[in-house]
């Protein structure tokens, strides 16, 4: 199938791609675009590492074509720090000790600033709803709930 | 003796975290070369079948694809060893295991590679496969494969230090056992006869999978003189170049191992699959390869877990003094020998104190994939069993299990099963502290509610430790920062330790010192980072190289300053004289000085290189206190504990990190990971949908008390391995919790609510 | 993957038509979390792929008393467990949409697409069944309404003909002392498919002390969702009590003909499904009663 022109708005930057329309959003933003903060640790949707914003809403990439990104603001994980400062997630991440190996953290990330953006004083049992959809084998999730609930305690 | 630390002993966050939390933080797939290509691997549909027809012109002929390869067209550049996995990059002639590589498509774009996959005709004749480990051990079953000449064990050695065990093979051994191993000490059978109560039980132990978050990847090139540059996710950048040197058959000169960063190895990418098909295939085209596993892929085809079955005996007297112990130990090392038995047959008979002793190990191989590494390898396996059986054992002696533990518990001097005696460790430590942690005090806090059972159940664990040389370089840059350089891969936060070794040692402000990976080309030697063994012995390196280098400043400073070295102390970036401050030299002055044009002062240049250090045994004990719904046999698990001796704690913040994901982990051994094949030997659940790796949902908040039993010269201020440990025990912790709850016990790991259900007798059959 | 085209129709009618022109070559997408694998597994292979979240129709989400409510075919879960109307008057369509999938997937799925998935286990389909759901149904000819329990026919397979697409499902509104009820039983906390799940649904008699009527579907227990008339007929007309839901439990477990499969076997699953069905009883009872119930 011949390759076609999708218009995608990322990190409020206007680009054009020509690919083919089965791609999925999270390969063309990586090889397209060049952001490669977004990672493919499943493809199946099953491991959250891929998660970015589309209007906000944080959703597994891998299991979206690029032409349903058309339209939509996708935030990615190079999105989420403004004029070179840090988000508070991110922050408190570093500060917490909550990543080691690192790359399911963009995705983790993704998902507890939305996560804190719509809630911003979670329960512990909201926060690990929240993040239940991305898995990391390093941190066995305690010192990434801490984080974000000290991300909440600083907001209050 | 209190000494007060300013850089060590400190919770230090992540010197790379801001590059890891914006998505800078570059791995293997991230990376894009110029004329690059991509490799994609058609993978057998059988557990064991023979290739009888494999014909690969139409996807030769499909546009875009670049090559096609196969068994036969590489021989030239592979030397053969079929005991070797790494040399058996695509199946020739036999498929030993479902999933195995059979033919290497190579185009321009993977999409394009994975199509052409299609067209590949294979033609294959399928042949019994063994499946089962006690079927394994069966004289008269199918061999497995044909090919077992000079068994690899130089995985093992890689994780831990054990003596040589006394193997024995036989005309009369089984087709597919190809290592048995036999320790004793004492008369066990007499044991028995005299003993007050006598505990026999087995158990099994599944497949499971490293479950990394990145999958395996490679990026390999190889230019006109024969020089490979390499990328790879993998825990050993200087392993990974001995592996490609010797597959390859050239000097390991000629191989560049560069560093990125791995998300996520688990022992499983300690052997380079990831690197072996595109350096192979880089050196047909000279071209750069690229080489990324499909999750799936990863779940069918790594290196996973192996299963085990394990037999115990167990004997004790009244007062609850251990008298003998007994077991047979079977472990599955899938299509390839190499398994973990050794370590998980030592730890099995290795936390307590046994008079009578025997320890029979058996290997055995079956159709399936070959077996890696997973944390502590073997040994979650052997915990289960052995903590199982002491957990019973208290039962039926009416003891409180944690004071049987403490009474049988090894001290310094102890034997394990293999004959060595244990140096200084802390195991009775770990123990006592236990009973002084929130989630011992909390233990009855919560009462069982709406027909679900709760229980608290806990387990010793623990990990020899393993060790190799090192070595490690500190280099005084023109601005008085600190560039250290080691070889080791950082998988969990090494380098922000080294980084506070230096700053200790030097009396420099942490941000002033910088750490690198240099790539194999450049950097001094370090071994595989595995075994729990990288800041203990690196550190010691790295500890060695920063004295130096202040051993060089000292003597440049005490010629300028008249005085003697010994006058000397380095403070908050100067070295200064003692009692009189203002006679000092900065570091930025000796920067300057040892760098400047024309200028007769040495660089600074600090070396540390250090051979294996004295063994440092690190043991936990892990508690889970579960909920379990015994209609459904649904798990909750409510707290978790892990009690370790660290040695000491170089940085709490990683330590205790390290620590919960390992329990994390040990948790899903015991309660929802296992790999599911069905009976002709095709992984069912190859995916993380199926494959369940624990969420967040799923866990407690890990509490973690770190114990410091330090061993001299055994790492630095006598720090020990933190990672393996943490994954002893959790599993079988969980187990006896849930025993503890319902008072029914479940033999095989992991306890899945189906396995729960049927230990209370809820389901027929 | 193949190769397909994309296209992003803004009507029903543009929809069925470009799905007509291609027949079995081309498929709807909406959310996209299962077709998106299957695709990539290489399940099947398609020429176009008819993306319908730009239409209308299939986005709407409307409550009526006397109508009841209308879920277009591609509403994310999300929009429905935030929906203040779905969740005070079909809390257990909220237990449904609430456990697909973490929450990166309940931005992106859809109940319409986990119907027409028509997986044996599909998490909102035993909810719909429960609560008297139908299915409408575009496409070449007349529109057309089916309800959701004859819906799916084998697994993966469903009553959908060539052109044909899923616009939106009915649910009439709650009929006064009812309450439904959804469960379902997982290895881990979220992130699963089904070993089974049950949804209930149950009217009261005006004393609250009997069943009028109730309807009992279970999932993972059959080549499609399962719609156990046998265990409604069981309750209706008897008194409220523990040996009334036992006898609904027993058939649902006499009704339950599962496989052997990965994620559970032939026993655990009728003992789950008769574990369930008890368990969504009681809490259709309750919320019929108006006490609140919480989901899994």
């Amino acid at each position: 199938m011949a390759k076609q022109i999708f218009r995608l708005k990322v990190n409020g930057d206007n680009y054009e791609v020509f690919v083919e329309p089965n791609r999925c959003l999270h390969e063309v933003i990586r090889d397209e675009i060049g952001l490669t903060g977004t990672k493919e640790g499943c493809g199946t949707g099953d491991c959250g590492a891929c998660t970015l914003w589309i209007n906000g809403a944080p959703v597994t990439s891998c299991l979206m074509l690029v032409g349903e990104g058309e339209g939509a603001e996708v935030t990615t994980i190079e999105g989420l720090a403004r004029d070179g400062e840090l988000h508070p997630v991110q922050k408190a991440f570093i500060q917490h000790g909550a990543l080691q190996c690192g790359f399911c953290i963009p995705g983790m990330i993704m998902s507890a600033a939305a996560l804190l953006r719509d809630n911003p004083h979670p329960s512990e049992l909201e926060i690990r709803q929240g993040i239940a959809g991305n898995l990391c084998r390093c941190t066995g999730y305690t010192k990434i709930v801490e984080a974000i609930e000290a991300v909440a305690a600083g907001s209050r | 003796m209190t000494t007060t630390y300013r850089s060590v002993h400190q919770r230090q966050p992540r010197l790379e975290g801001a590059a890891k939390v914006t998505g800078g933080t570059v791995y293997t797939a991230d990376l894009r070369l110029h004329r690059m290509v991509h490799a994609k691997a058609l993978r057998a549909p059988y557990a064991h079948a023979l290739i009888k027809r494999l014909d690969v012109s139409k996807a030769r002929a499909y546009p875009g694809v670049v090559g096609v390869f196969t068994a036969a067209d590489l021989p030239q550049h592979l030397p053969r060893d079929g005991a070797n996995r790494l040399h058996t990059v695509l199946a020739d002639k036999e498929v030993m295991y479902y999933g195995q590589p059979v033919a290497a498509v190579v185009a321009d774009e993977a999409s394009v590679a994975e199509e052409a996959l299609d067209l590949i005709e294979v033609e294959y004749q399928e042949l019994p496969a063994v499946l089962d480990i006690l079927d394994a051990l069966k004289q008269d079953a199918p061999p497995v494969r044909h090919s077992m000449a000079g068994i690899d064990r130089s995985e093992l050695a890689a994780h831990t230090t054990l003596a040589a065990a006394d193997e024995q093979t036989t005309e009369k051994t089984p087709p597919n056992v190809t290592h048995r191993m036999v320790w004793s000490r004492g008369d066990v059978e007499r044991a028995f006869k005299e003993a007050d109560v006598v505990v026999e039980r087995s158990f099994r132990a599944s497949w499971t999978h490293q479950g990394y978050i990145e999958p395996m990847s490679g990026i390999v090139d190889c230019d006109r003189n024969g020089d490979y540059t390499v990328w790879t996710s993998t825990q050993g950048d200087f392993t990974t170049r001995e592996g490609l040197a010797k597959v390859l058959g050239v000097p390991e000169t000629k191989v560049r191992v560069n560093f990125v960063e791995m998300g996520g190895g688990f022992g499983a990418k300690i052997q380079p699959f990831g690197a072996v098909l595109p350096a192979i295939i880089a050196r047909i085209l000279r071209r750069p390869v690229k080489y990324i596993f499909s999750r799936s892929e990863d779940l069918r085809s790594a290196d996973p877990s192996s299963q085990a079955y394990i037999e115990t005996k167990l004997a004790a007297k009244k007062d609850g003094a251990f008298t003998a112990f007994k077991a047979r130990a079977v472990y599955d090392s899938g299509s390839f020998p190499g398994s973990p038995l050794m370590a998980g047959a030592n730890l099995l008979g290795a936390y307590y104190k046994f008079p009578n002793l025997e320890i029979e190990g058996l290997e055995v191989i079956t159709n399936r994939v070959s077996q890696g590494a997973l944390r502590a390898p073997g040994t979650p396996q052997a915990t289960f069993a052995i903590e199982s059986t002491v957990d019973i054992m208290a039962k039926e002696l009416g003891m409180d299990p944690l004071e049987l533990r403490i009474k049988n518990a090894v001290t310094q001097g102890d034997l394990m099963p293999n004959g060595r005696a244990f140096s200084k460790i802390g195991l009775v430590e770990v123990l006592q502290r236990f009973k002084e942690t929130s989630f011992w005090k909390n233990r009855n806090g919560k009462p069982s509610a709406n027909g679900k059972k709760v229980g608290v159940g806990f387990a010793v664990g623990g990990w020899l430790g393993g060790g190799s040389p090192s070595s490690a370089s500190v280099e005084l840059n023109a601005d008085g920062t600190v560039s250290v350089m080691v070889g080791a891969n950082d998988v969990t936060g090494t380098n922000t330790s080294f980084a506070q070794i230096v700053s200790e040692a030097l009396g420099l402000p942490i941000e002033r010192i910088n750490v690198k990976t240099g790539d194999t080309s450049l950097a001094p030697y370090a071994g595989v980072s595995a075994g729990s063994k990288t800041l203990r012995t690196v550190g010691l390196s790295v500890q060695r190289a920063a004295q130096d280098a202040l051993d060089q400043m000292f003597k440049i400073v005490s010629e300028r300053l008249e005085c003697s070295s010994e006058d000397l102390e380095s403070v908050d970036g100067q070295i200064r004289v003692k009692g009189s401050p203002e006679k000092a030299i900065t570091f930025e002055l000796l920067g300057t000085m040892s760098t400047g044009f024309g200028s007769p002062t040495p660089v600074i240049l600090g070396r540390g290189n250090v051979g294996t250090p004295a063994a440092a045994p690190g043991f936990t004990i892990q508690g889970a206190k579960v909920e379990v719904d015994p209609e459904t046999g649904e798990v909750n698990i409510l707290d978790a504990v892990c009690v370790q001796d660290v040695g000491f704690a170089i940085n709490p913040l990683s330590v205790e990190g390290q620590i919960q994901g390992g329990v994390a982990q040990s948790l899903g051994l015991g309660f929802s990971e296992e790999m599911v094949w069905d009976d002709k030997g095709v992984l069912r659940n190859p995916t993380l949908l199926d494959y369940r790796i624990p969420t967040a949902l799923d866990l407690p908040r890990i509490e973690t008390a770190l114990v410091e039993v330090p061993v001299e010269g055994a790492g630095p201020y006598g720090a020990k391995g933190v990672g393996e440990p943490p994954i002893a025990a959790g599993a079988a912790a969980l187990v006896n919790a849930v025993s503890d709850a319902v008072g029914a016990r479940v033999y095989t790991l992991p306890a899945t609510s189906e396995r729960i259900l049927a230990a209370l007798g809820k389901l027929p059959g | 993957m193949n190769d397909f085209e994309y296209r992003a129709p803004a009507s029903v009618s543009e929809a069925v038509a470009l799905l007509v022109e291609k027949g079995e070559r081309a498929r709807v997408l909406a959310g996209g979390t299962d077709l998106i694998v299957q695709l990539r597994g290489g399940r099947f292979t398609l020429d176009r792929m008819v993306d319908v979240k730009g239409v209308p129709e299939l986005n709407q989400l409307r409550y009526d008393a006397a109508e009841g409510l209308v879920v277009g075919a591609a509403v994310p879960c999300y929009r429905i467990y935030e929906d203040e109307l779905v969740a005070a008057h079909y809390p257990a369509l909220v237990d449904a949409a609430r456990i697909i999938g973490g929450i990166q997937i309940q931005g992106r799925a859809s109940l319409g697409g986990n119907l027409c998935n028509a997986s044996p286990s599909g998490d909102s389909i035993g909810a719909l069944i429960a609560l008297e759901a139908t299915a409408v149904i575009a496409g070449p000819g007349e529109t057309r309404s089916v309800p959701v329990e004859q819906f799916c026919t084998a697994p993966g397979r469903s009553v959908l003909g060539p052109g044909e697409l899923l616009v939106a499902l009915r649910l009439p509104p709650p009929k006064p002392r009812s309450g439904a009820h959804y469960l379902r039983f997982i290895p881990r906390y979220e992130m699963d498919i089904a070993i089974v799940s049950a949804g209930v649904a149950a009217v009261l008699s005006p004393d609250m002390s009997s069943f009028v009527s109730a309807r009992v579907a279970l999932g993972a227990v059959a080549p499609t969702p399962l719609f156990v008339t046998e265990a409604g007929a069981a309750l209706a007309g008897k008194p409220i009590s523990e040996e009334s839901i036992a006898l609904a439990a027993e058939a649902a477990r006499q009704a339950a003909r599962p496989i052997n499969d990965m994620r559970g076997t032939v026993e655990q699953r009728r003992h789950l499904a008769a574990v369930l069905t008890t368990r969504a009883l009681r809490g259709a009872v309750a919320r019929a009663k108006g006490e609140q119930v919480n989901g899994h």
